[in-house]
């Protein structure tokens, strides 16, 4: 499960990119990407147990604005 | 190495970490991420000054890749745009098994060196990358089965005992090559005379490159170019050229510490010097 936090977008506010790429709605901004694979719990990561931001925000959940549907692996994992 | 190092003129090898694993254009729009801007960014850096290039792989969207295939394609942009760079992969990976960890050292050709993290270092509030000793010694028993130089990356003082533990266990060859990093958080603090006390601890005949995050990128290169050391500076390391300002590219990052280096009068390495020196 990908953290519910997590969105891709290609733009917010000023900043457009080419590719869409993880935004955390918890945080409103655009995340490293070392962080995207936390929020899409790869390898051994948990967003729920290793991500500051979702432990911070878990509270908010039922009034989070759920991201669309997020792609779990891409071409390269 | 030494002060005397520096008298003796001896070339200094620059790397260039093009695009890191950490943070991506949402930092700096700039940050080489696709294997074709990767490539343009490494040719562009060796016409700078940069003998070497530390290179890590992206997904299509900035994310991490560990993949042979990915590396793969990065080299090969790198040799179709650059003349003849030295090409480093990263084998670091927070939070990546191990197995991922050793695709980068599989492609066709082999990198000619590849880092080789020396222990633990803590990211964000909840991950370590672990770097066992255990991990260790199998990547470098990988790095020697395909002729691969490691590049030993020391994170903090603690990592000098490990280098000298895999000195200890393994054969390597010479000269080692450790990258003393110097930063925020697990790394060694910022300070200069920090910087002297790791180069004094180093195994005898040990060759350092120097490494400082952010606002230290700059600072620490110029002490490691006059203390007889190499330097790696480029966007995976600092995204500014200056406060408030964002780098322009990672060859501007380039240019501006081989300017520091001619000042001083100390030549910069080709990739054919840095070869010799490094024993590749």
């Amino acid at each position: 499960m990908t953290c519910p936090f997590l969105d891709y977008r290609d733009s917010a506010g000023d900043r457009t990119f080419d590719t869409a790429r993880a935004y955390c709605t918890a945080a409103e901004r655009f995340v490293q990407p070392m962080r995207a694979d936390v929020c899409n719990d790869r390898y051994d990561l948990d967003h729920a147990s290793d991500c500051e931001i979702f432990l911070a925000h878990e509270d908010e959940l039922d009034e989070a604005e759920i991201g669309s549907e997020v792609p779990t692996e891409g071409p390269d994992a | 190495m030494t002060y005397d190092d520096f008298l003796a003129g001896d070339p200094l090898i620059i790397t260039a970490a093009l695009t890191g694993g950490v943070h991506g254009k949402e930092a700096n729009p700039n940050l080489p991420e696709t294997p074709a801007e990767i490539g343009r960014a490494a040719a562009a850096a060796e016409d700078a000054g940069a003998a070497v290039v530390h290179l890590h792989a992206r997904r299509p969207n900035g994310e991490r890749s560990f993949a042979t295939e990915r590396f793969q394609e990065i080299d090969d942009a790198v040799r179709r745009h650059a003349d003849d760079v030295i090409v480093q992969h990263s084998t670091g990976g927070t939070g990546a098994p191990a197995e991922k960890r050793h695709l980068p050292l599989r492609t066709d050709p082999a990198p000619e060196m590849a880092s080789l993290d020396m222990g633990p270092l803590n990211r964000y509030d909840h991950l370590t990358s672990e770097n066992t000793r255990g991990m260790v010694d199998a990547l470098h028993a990988e790095m020697v089965e395909r002729g691969i130089k490691p590049e030993l990356e020391v994170f903090n003082d603690g990592h000098l005992n490990e280098v000298h533990g895999l000195l200890e266990r393994r054969e390597l060859a010479d000269p080692v090559y450790a990258t003393l990093i110097f930063g925020g958080g697990t790394l060694t603090p910022p300070r200069p005379r920090n910087l002297r006390n790791a180069v004094d601890n180093l195994p005898e005949g040990a060759l350092f490159n120097t490494l400082g995050f952010g606002r230290h990128q700059l600072p620490f290169a110029t002490m490691g170019i006059l203390f007889g050391g190499h330097v790696r500076v480029g966007l995976e390391d600092n995204v500014y050229y200056r406060q408030g300002e964002l780098a322009e590219s990672n060859a501007q990052l380039v240019e501006r510490v081989v300017r520091v280096a001619e000042e001083l009068g100390r030549e910069v390495a080709s990739p054919s010097q840095a070869r010799d020196i490094l024993g590749l």
